[in-house]
């Protein structure tokens, strides 16, 4: 409380001007003098000895000074005004260092910017997302898949330490039939909005009335505030009129609030329905609804307060597996798990770990070669700066006051070089968008600015301002007051302690710029590699459509039948050449299906997951994607719901459940049928290029197709698949003019998706990599240039000496090479070690997720490392031939008289 | 100074607020010559001492402070106890005569011995 006060006094006296006690003391002096006198003095004795006795007055000043304000602040503050002034002062050299350390500080903070909007806060809008999991089921191989409702109804009401909610994205048609709207939306359970507390912006959002079970009986809808004023002008009236969704009227019963997207991370959904409609609104069969396998709920809970993710995913894990024992025929040795939302494996931020991981690395690498450039200027600089040193030594001042003010006016460019990053930052962010996949729904990124980036960006700066000020406050250590104060002319060379000490700076920059060189070489290598794989079907000349029939009220047969007709019209256009339709689509960024499978004549070990992927295809779509059959027979028009089940496997499938022995027509179950093995087609790549080979299955369309699976429309032709385009869209129109919902696109492009995280990673570390050999190089050759500046003097004489200028040009440029000989196996050690700890991160969860392993970081090429230490051989090289080429001009009249 | 001893600041502390109870409202030079004649001129006050303990007294809110004129008709600061300062005098007061009599028992000769 008494200190408090005190610390008040002092605040207050920072900005007061005390000139009280000039005349307090003064009027002391004076009472002294008077009583001296009285005391039988002559007037001057009496001043001479009240001098005395009172002591120096300049001391009672400061003494009192010091105790008015506070010291530190007032010295502080003087700092900042002299570093501001040798800021001005020195307007290139401020340049150079505030804008080095705004590519070093901007870099990391864009990637941090990333990381922020995609990881650390992945959904907006939500009451208190920390609190916020995600909840998954984990099958018997370990692998994390989404919940099925009747699970999620089990979990809703026995499990007490937090409130679950589940969601399913889809899209629907909105609007009338002949201009329909495709949005995205999530079908959710009834207490979605409870779990993630969110309020309606207007109107409300569901009432506990609606979350119960009961199949079509909600037929309401809340809309995003992004479509509320695109569509409706932000019209507050619209609550309680309807909105016609798949050929369905819904009460619009609220808009959610602006910041509020829905439940998966970076992806912004529109339109928000309760699961209950999916019957309605989907055709989908009401007992589905009941089907534990049938898993397609993304599961979000609530923490409740107090409560640890640890106890609630050992209260959840409990219930799933006994669960698992009691629903032994469908989910047996099945579990359920929880994760923090950001490692969600759904969701566009779940390939961005690995690659935003690796790049948060990198750019930390360039900041610190940008560090070392900062460092070596201010060690220039200090140096120029000796004789002020010295005098101030001279004058009192402490080593840890001058030591103090070089931190200090490294913090002021650091934060000078902080404000410009920011301002980088919040251009170049956006970027992301640009960079990420363009999937189908829309893509929320945060990039509000709160308090975590400016917090980072400000501690970047300070760790900045020291890591730099380290070297020159080292130097401060070293100055030796007799030696120079006297001394008038410059010295010829630098001390060999400083010159060594730089050179330690160079050959730490050159070191970072190896490891970030190659960083960027083996990943780029890596892109290169995984895209050299051939995905084992032919892409090119495809065009791929993506029909949305059962929100234009299609029933399943309907589907089938416009199908069929579809084809066969494509068929006589000319330059088409195969036509083919199917469920899943490879190597898309959409979610996979599978089924559990019974092989006859195949025992599973206990607890091996026997879920195997599956698609379900038309009969041409083999030979139209040229996936070859190695065995047996392709489906055929009369493989129908009359005809006997079949299947057609894959060699992968052969090798694991049926090695040796004839596969056609062995009989496996699923879905309650039996099906009969009548082919087998090559391996080919299904879900990303760097998976190794997986059973697959294949299943005719005509059997099997069901109301909830999607419907991918092939076209092959000879010219490009751009140019058949407008021609599907025309044939579909002529078939039923109320299709709106198509969605055309070269399936080499949407494959490429597939390599969307190796690519950005290949992209921004090649970035980084420049980066951090332009800035290495500006090192190099700043530490040369100022080199030879210093010894202007020293290569005079040995010009005057006979010197030639290729003997000058050879010493630097041997000098540059001789820190670059020492920097490179350093280099190459520090990338081992991260190559090693990267290769060692653990890259857990979906398909999706894109491990370092992927992105080629673990392959230690030689070649890389040989080519990328010649590289910077080269780059050293040419820093350093600039200055030497300028040494070998001097004149020795001129150098030697050069003072 | 010659032999006089010098004034550790805690106990300057203590003496300028008993001076200041004693005096009333005294200024700097006052309060100075009183506790040096209290001494019997043992101690011996010069700026650098006095100031920074009033200016600390003052900070802590136990003595205030305004301008005056003196007996002598000299323009002079004048600092008086405040309400806290008296608490502050009691407490201080106390525990220095008990830290006295604690280290007087300790250096009075030995009588059971």
């Amino acid at each position: 409380m008494k200190s408090l006060r005190v610390l008040c006094c002092r605040i207050r006296g920072l900005f007061k001007r005390n000139d009280e006690l000039d005349a307090e003391l003064e009027s002391h002096l004076q009472f002294q003098v008077e009583d001296n006198v009285r005391a039988g003095m002559s007037p001057e004795e009496a001043g001479r000895q009240a001098r005395i006795k009172l002591g120096g007055v300049e001391q009672t000043r400061q003494a009192v000074r010091e105790r008015s304000t506070l010291p530190f602040v007032e010295s502080l503050a003087q700092d900042i005004r002299i570093a501001t002034r040798t800021m001005v002062c020195n307007p290139a050299f401020t340049a150079v260092v505030v804008l080095t350390l705004a590519i070093g500080i901007g870099t990391s903070t864009t990637v941090f910017s990333w990381i922020n909007a995609t990881l650390l806060q992945p959904l907006a809008g939500v009451a208190d997302p920390s609190r916020l999991v995600v909840v998954e089921s984990v099958a018997a191989n370990h692998e994390l898949v989404p919940n099925s409702y009747p699970d999620f109804q089990d979990f809703r009401d026995h499990l007490h330490l937090f409130d679950m909610a589940v969601s399913h994205p889809a899209f629907f048609s909105v609007g009338n039939q002949d201009h329909a709207d495709r949005v995205w939306g999530e079908l959710v359970s009834g207490n979605f909005f409870a779990v993630l507390g969110v309020h309606a912006a207007v109107g409300r959002v569901f009432l506990p009335t609606e979350y119960g079970d009961k199949p079509g009986a909600f037929p309401v809808v809340v809309i995003s505030n992004r479509y509320w004023h695109s569509h409706f002008n932000g019209d507050p009236s619209i609550i309680g009129r309807t909105l016609r969704i798949n050929q369905h009227q819904l009460t619009i019963v609220g808009v959610a609030p602006v910041r509020f997207h829905g439940s998966m991370p970076v992806t912004a959904y529109d339109l928000w329905i309760p699961y209950m409609q999916q019957p309605v609104l989907n055709g989908v069969q009401e007992w589905m609804l009941r089907n534990r396998q049938n898993r397609n709920m993304l599961g979000i809970a609530r923490l409740k307060p107090g409560v640890t993710i640890d106890q609630a995913t050992a209260e959840l894990a409990a219930l799933a597996t006994r669960m698992a024992v009691a629903n032994a025929d469908v989910s047996e040795g099945m579990s359920a798990t929880m994760l923090p939302v950001w490692k969600s494996p759904h969701g566009p931020q779940a390939m961005l770990v690995a690659p935003l991981r690796i790049l948060m690395a990198v750019s930390l690498l360039v900041l610190l070669i940008a560090c070392a450039n900062v460092a070596n200027l201010l060690l220039a600089r200090a140096v120029g700066r000796e004789r002020e040193f010295i005098a101030r030594l001279a004058l009192g001042a402490t080593r840890s006051r001058l030591a103090r003010q070089i931190l200090t006016e490294a913090l002021v460019l650091a934060l000078a070089s902080g404000i410009i990053s920011i301002l980088l930052t919040i251009w170049m962010s956006r970027a992301l968008g640009f960079l990420l996949p363009r999937g189908q729904s829309a893509l929320a990124l945060n990039f509000d600015w709160n308090a975590r980036v400016l917090l980072f960006t400000l501690a970047l700066c300070i760790l900045t301002a020291l890591a730099a000020s380290i070297a020159p406050a080292l130097h401060i250590r070293t100055l030796n007051l007799s030696a120079k104060l006297n001394e008038g002319s410059r010295t010829g060379t630098a001390g060999t302690r400083l010159q060594s000490l730089r050179s330690i700076l160079v050959i730490a920059e050159i070191a970072l710029a190896l490891t970030a060189v190659i960083g960027a070489a083996v990943s780029a290598r890596g892109f290169q590699t995984t895209r050299q794989i051939k995905p084992g079907f032919d892409p090119s000349h495809v065009l791929l459509s993506h029909f949305y029939l059962n929100t234009s009220g299609y029933t399943l047969d309907q589907r089938k039948e416009f199908c069929r007709r579809l084809a066969d019209k494509l068929q006589t256009t000319p330059g088409v050449t195969d036509t083919a339709y199917s469920d899943g689509v490879p190597l898309g960024l959409e979610t996979s299906w599978w089924e559990e499978l019974n092989i006859e004549g195949y025992t599973p070990s206990p607890g091996e997951n026997m879920k195997i992927f599956r698609n379900v295809i038309s009969p041409e779509y083999l030979g139209l994607l040229h996936i070859p059959l190695v065995k047996g027979r392709d489906f055929t028009e009369h493989d129908d719901d009359k005809a006997d089940g079949v299947m057609i496997v894959n060699q992968e499938f052969v090798r694991r459940y049926l090695p040796g022995r004839n596969p056609i027509g062995r009989r496996v179950h699923g879905w309650g049928y039996w099906f009969t093995v009548i082919g087998v087609a090559a391996d080919s790549k299904y879900h990303s290029l760097g998976e190794s080979p997986l059973p697959y299955t294949y299943f005719a369309f005509r059997q099997l197709y069901r109301a909830d699976m999607n419907l991918a429309f092939y076209t092959r032709s000879r010219q490009s698949p751009d140019a058949l385009i407008n021609t599907v869209l025309q044939k579909v129109h002529e078939l039923d003019p109320n299709v709106t919902a198509v969605n055309s696109i070269p399936m080499e492009e949407y494959i490429a998706a597939s390599l969307y995280p190796q690519k950005i990673a290949a992209t921004l570390l090649g970035c980084m990599g420049t980066l951090a050999l332009l800035l290495a190089a500006v090192g190099i050759y700043s530490l040369m240039a100022y080199s030879v500046v210093q010894r202007t003097r020293e290569i005079g004489i040995r010009m005057a000496l006979g010197a030639t200028p290729g003997y000058v040009v050879t010493t630097i440029v041997r000098e540059a090479l001789i820190l670059c000989a020492a920097g490179l196996p350093a280099g190459t050690l520090l990338t081992m070690a991260l190559g090693h700890a990267l290769a060692a991160l653990p890259s857990a969860g979906s398909y999706l997720n894109v491990g370092p392993k992927l992105l080629g970081m673990s392959a230690a090429n030689p070649l890389i490392y040989l080519s990328a230490a010649i590289f910077l051989a080269v780059v050293t090289t040419l820093a350093a031939v600039i200055p030497a080429r300028r040494a070998a001009r001097i004149e020795p009249a001129t150098a030697l008289r050069a003072e | 100074m010659g032999d006089k001893k010098d004034v550790w600041q805690g106990t300057l502390a203590l003496m300028v607020l008993k001076t200041l109870e004693a005096m009333g409202p005294l200024h700097g030079y006052g309060i100075a010559r009183r506790i040096e004649q209290t001494s019997g001129d043992l101690l011996a006050l010069n700026y650098g001492t006095l100031y920074p303990a009033l200016l600390k007294l003052e900070q802590e809110g136990a003595i205030a402070s305004e301008w005056g004129l003196s007996e002598n008709n000299r323009k002079a600061k004048f600092y008086r106890l405040t309400r806290a300062g008296k608490k502050q005098l009691q407490k201080e007061a106390d525990s220095w005569e008990q830290t006295t009599a604690i280290l007087a028992r300790f250096l009075a000769p030995a009588e059971e011995a």
